[in-house]
């Protein structure tokens, strides 16, 4: 340690104080002016607390999934129930998209179009969610050892969840759709398309709509492939209200129980997709298999 | 709950090596309790600011062993976490450690639900200010309940945080 003398030592002391905090509002509006200009410093820090987070999300997890499977003993009968009717739904649009696709295929080959680009998944694990409501963004523990790229999609089951803005090492970075940040072309129900905008809240808004009359309460949102960016057709959510405040979507995602998400890879080989797996009856031995296919 | 305090005029030297840490490691654990994904709807927008409850209750009692440095790197490693603005949290550490020390003789001595009433007043100040740098960051007003629930859920989560570290202070720290 260098020898200071007392006086240097208490003038340092105090005026430490007073430079950080220039320093850290010179920060704030730098950071802001320049976005780039901080991202490497942001991925090797989330690279390096990546493996604290996930080690500590994982009780989290668990902890979640033993109040869901205490909440799935005492709704056994009825969810019983309505998984049987959901099935029988399900087994018909099955048969219902079988013969789209077979139709679809007739179609494609009579108009020489080029074939479908097939797509892979990533699975990666929610390790972190940005704390307050003025940044929506989570941290999932894929990276680039993981294929992971910036600005890929990341999905759920249900729907879509967001885009990766920063992907280090280990981690990514998934600005959500409900950030004020967040643009996404999407299209209407009815091909109208418009661009989902959020804005920091639960639900985040259509924009640049042609017409407001083109837009109902309860019509499907998804994905237009605009720019090539997102896989067109993903399921964003349902119009939750149009009137004069604007158009509100409500995502299907549950934003707030996020556990595991995909993240999409549109890839660019020639590769024909995947069949569908089978969902086989109830009445028969199952099989095993899950309706997890593979995406269009 | 009384905190046994510091008297005012010198802060007793602690020589072991860990309880020295002990200021900077419970704040850097309240950024990282901070971004963890609890699976509670609407948790994530209403988080409790915990760094801010940590660099109260330490710049009260022992602001030696949390110098403005380690404020300063926990906050920016905060905003890298949680994908903030960067220099946002350690522009609000800082500025709670200035606020803070101004008023220390006044907090040092009293009992707890004086101290829990400063916290409440810094509380209300750090999040009119986050949301008004928001505002001017994003260019546009964003929502101030969110920021009013926010403040309340930190101040309401303030005594379990105080009463936790001053356990740590005095089991680690040996002064009863």
């Amino acid at each position: 340690m260098i020898r200071l003398s007392p006086q240097m030592r208490t003038a340092i002391q105090r005026t430490t104080l007073p430079v950080l905090v220039l320093l850290s509002a010179g920060i704030v509006l730098l950071g802001k002016a320049d976005q780039l200009f901080f991202d490497s410093l942001r991925t090797s820090v989330t690279d390096s607390v990546a493996p604290v987070l996930d080690g500590m999300a994982r009780p989290l997890n668990a902890l979640g999934s033993i109040v869901d499977h205490a909440k799935m003993v005492v709704t056994t009968y009825q969810e019983n129930l309505r998984l049987s009717a959901e099935n029988e739904k399900l087994l018909q649009w099955q048969q219902t998209a079988l013969n789209l696709d077979a139709e679809n295929r007739q179609l494609r080959g009579l108009l020489k179009a080029v074939p479908k680009t097939s797509v892979s998944y990533a699975t990666a694990r929610v390790i972190a969610n940005s704390g307050g409501a003025f940044v929506r963004s989570i941290l999932i523990n894929a990276g680039t050892e993981d294929r992971v790229r910036r600005g890929q999609a990341a999905i759920t089951g249900e729907g879509l969840v967001g885009r990766l803005t920063e992907v280090g090492d280990r981690a990514a970075r998934v600005l959500l759709i409900t950030d004020l940040n967040s643009r996404i072309p999407v299209t209407v129900e009815n091909n109208v398309p418009a661009v989902l905008a959020g804005d920091n809240s639960e639900r985040p808004r259509l924009m640049y709509l042609a017409s407001s009359d083109a837009v109902k309460v309860g019509d499907r949102i998804v994905t237009s492939g605009e720019g090539g960016i997102f896989p067109p057709g993903l399921a964003v959510g349902v119009v939750s209200a149009a009137d004069a405040g604007g158009v509100r979507v409500e995502p299907y995602v549950e934003l707030s129980q996020l556990g595991y998400v995909l993240v999409v890879d549109y890839g660019l080989s020639n590769a024909l997709p995947q069949p569908l797996p089978m969902l086989t009856r109830p009445s028969r031995r199952p099989k095993g298999d899950t309706t997890e296919g593979a995406g269009r | 709950m009384t905190l046994k305090v510091f008297s005012i005029p010198a802060l007793p030297r602690v020589n072991n090596g860990a309880a020295r840490m002990l200021p900077v490691a419970t704040t850097l654990l309240a950024a990282v309790v901070s971004v963890l994904p609890v699976q509670i709807p609407g948790y994530a927008a209403l988080t409790p600011v915990f760094t801010l409850m940590a660099a109260y209750h330490w710049t009260i009692y022992r602001p030696d062993l949390l110098p403005p440095i380690a404020l300063f790197a926990i906050g920016l490693t905060e905003d890298l976490l949680a994908g903030s603005p960067i220099g946002v949290n350690a522009l609000l550490l800082l500025l709670t450690r200035v606020a803070v020390l101004g008023y220390r003789r006044y907090f040092i001595n009293r009992n707890f639900p004086f101290v829990w009433t400063g916290f409440t007043l810094l509380a209300a100040a750090a999040m009119l200010g986050l949301w008004a740098l928001h505002c001017m960051l994003d260019l546009s007003i964003l929502d101030f309940r969110n920021a009013v629930v926010r403040a309340a859920l930190t101040v309401a989560m303030f005594p379990l945080a105080s009463f936790m570290l001053g356990r740590a202070q005095r089991a680690v720290m040996g002064t009863g």
